[in-house]
């Protein structure tokens, strides 16, 4: 199997949000690390999240999964989580996949912390 | 420690034994410790046989009967799971190096200083906590191991083991999976005498509860497939199966297609999968679809049909997102362009010949870098078709 590949997920707060920038590539051998990232806001009543994918270079499924959990928690719990910045090849898998359909994708961070 | 961790003092001195009491006290009221005690390593031999789950052992080495030393080589002929630490005289570095030397894990020097003794005491416990960890992480690891292997097996049972064979078509399949277990699959069966169902799929994630999903997948849809000739009744009846209660957020990607011999009528779904390729004279083009989505993320979703017709000697081409993922060392994907360069290459290529190709082009480009995810791909040539 390959080698972890290199995932971090810095945070700031902004505007009454938190902004999540998932730097590197989320595969199936990180995953847990985005999963940790959003339980940790979740558990401390954080539920307004953007996922700013500026920094992202590469989604798997296993990823797209926890987004969908993530956007699907957070509404549980009265929040919301909106996406920004996708690059041009996880547009093009948000969009094969309809999860452009199902999560809340914006262009850059300001329209995505107007829509929260 | 929830259990006290039981420790055996092996000395002659009969008074060490009050001491020791003394010393440990708290220890022993608080259910830290349990103390034993022998005075000779025959005795120590006797007691270790006597009470179990003795994890550490305390030994002088000058002792009537059997010395310490000799009891450390007892101790490792019948594989005692024990930890020894010995009690030296100060200096005597040739007993202390003999005694490491027979597996001894530390050592103290006499007069004993009792804080040294502690701190020697709870190190050597630690160790023994690692130990025992990394022995059930192991065991648990080849329990785990073995349980993939029968999964592995059984998810490989599923795949059709044998591609139908006629003149109206040839058709190859090939699943890599990337660990033991996989989260692509694909299907080939008849759904009446003269149609084909043809699907490729991928599940979010890997390993065995992909797995479970998979075959949950597959299944559904051969069920599906019975009941509604449109491939876009059956991609929305197992969605609507696979989105109750998804609590794990599990999805498949799927592309399924039945295809009529006798005209090469090709009707399709695509549930957010990637698109398949058409070669056609030599042209690769994507196969168009609607804009569907993949199956267990939106339960009402309404899913489309899409048509096209397979000419004699047209192929099709179907692939997971592993093939054109498929990284090597700098990092760089393999990519649609270059699949689709082969394909046009090599449009003319016999059936087994273009899959078997695909799979080293994408293998030699990972130039041996273990890949995440599975590679799958299905290729399907129209030969004839077949009379009415």
């Amino acid at each position: 199997m390959a080698n972890q590949s290199s995932l971090t997920v810095p945070s700031t707060e902004q505007d009454d949000a938190v902004v999540l920038c998932p730097t590197g590539r989320v595969d199936g051998t990180n995953v847990t690390i985005l999963q940790g990232a959003v339980r940790e806001r979740l558990e401390a009543g954080q539920v307004r999240l953007v996922f700013d994918m500026v920094d992202l270079h590469y989604i798997s499924s296993a990823g797209l999964r926890v987004l969908l959990m993530a956007a699907r928690d957070l509404q549980a719990q009265g929040g919301k989580a909106v996406f920004c910045n996708l690059s041009e090849q996880i547009r093009q898998v948000f969009e094969i996949t309809g999860f452009d359909k199902i999560l809340a994708v914006h262009g850059n961070r300001e329209d995505a912390l107007a829509a929260l | 420690m929830t259990t006290p961790a039981k420790i055996l003092v092996v000395d002659d001195e009969e008074d060490l034994e009050l001491l020791m009491r003394q010393r440990f006290r708290r220890q022993v009221r608080r259910g830290e410790y349990e103390l034993h005690f022998a005075h000779n390593g025959r005795e120590a031999l006797d007691v270790l046989a006597e009470i179990p789950d003795i994890r550490l052992v305390l030994s002088d080495i000058n002792m009537p009967v059997m010395d310490g030393l000799t009891l450390l080589s007892q101790l490792k002929e019948i594989e005692a799971n024990v930890s020894a630490v010995v009690v030296s005289a100060y200096g005597d570095m040739a007993n202390i190096r003999t005694a490491m030397n027979r597996g001894a894990f530390d050592f103290v020097t006499k007069p004993i200083d009792f804080n040294d003794l502690q701190v020697t005491v709870e190190k050597t416990l630690r160790h023994i906590q690692v130990l025992e960890d990394a022995l059930a992480s192991r065991d648990r690891l080849v329990a785990l191991r073995q349980e993939l292997v029968v999964a592995s097996q059984v998810q490989t049972s599923v795949l059709p083991a044998a591609l139908p064979v006629t003149e109206h078509f040839d058709v190859q399949a090939e699943m890599i999976p990337a660990r033991e277990i996989g989260g692509d699959f694909y299907d080939f069966f008849s759904v009446d005498e003269y149609r084909m169902g043809l699907v490729i799929a991928d599940v979010s994630d890997k390993g065995i509860p992909a797995a479970l999903f998979t075959m949950v997948s597959r299944a559904l849809l051969k069920a599906a497939a019975r009941n509604h000739e449109s491939p876009s009744a059956c991609l929305y009846e197992v969605n609507q199966l696979v989105s109750q209660d998804n609590d794990a957020c599990m999805f498949v990607t799927l592309f399924y297609a039945v295809l009529d011999l006798r005209d090469g009528h090709l009707r399709y779904c695509n549930g957010g999968h990637n698109p398949p390729r058409l070669i056609c004279q030599g042209a690769v083009q994507e196969v168009p679809s609607s804009d569907d989505i993949a199956l267990g993320i939106f339960m009402e979703h309404e899913f489309h049909d899409n048509e096209l017709v397979l000419g004699v000697g047209d192929a099709l081409f179907l692939y997971t997102d592993g093939i054109t993922e498929a990284c090597n060392a700098s990092e760089e994907e393999f990519g649609e362009e270059r699949l689709d360069e082969l394909l046009a290459r090599r449009a003319d290529a016999a059936i087994p010949d273009l899959i078997a190709e695909v799979v080293v082009a994408v293998e030699e480009f990972a130039g041996g870098v273990a890949q995440f995810d599975d590679m799958t791909c299905l290729a399907l040539r129209m030969n004839s078709n077949k009379p009415a």
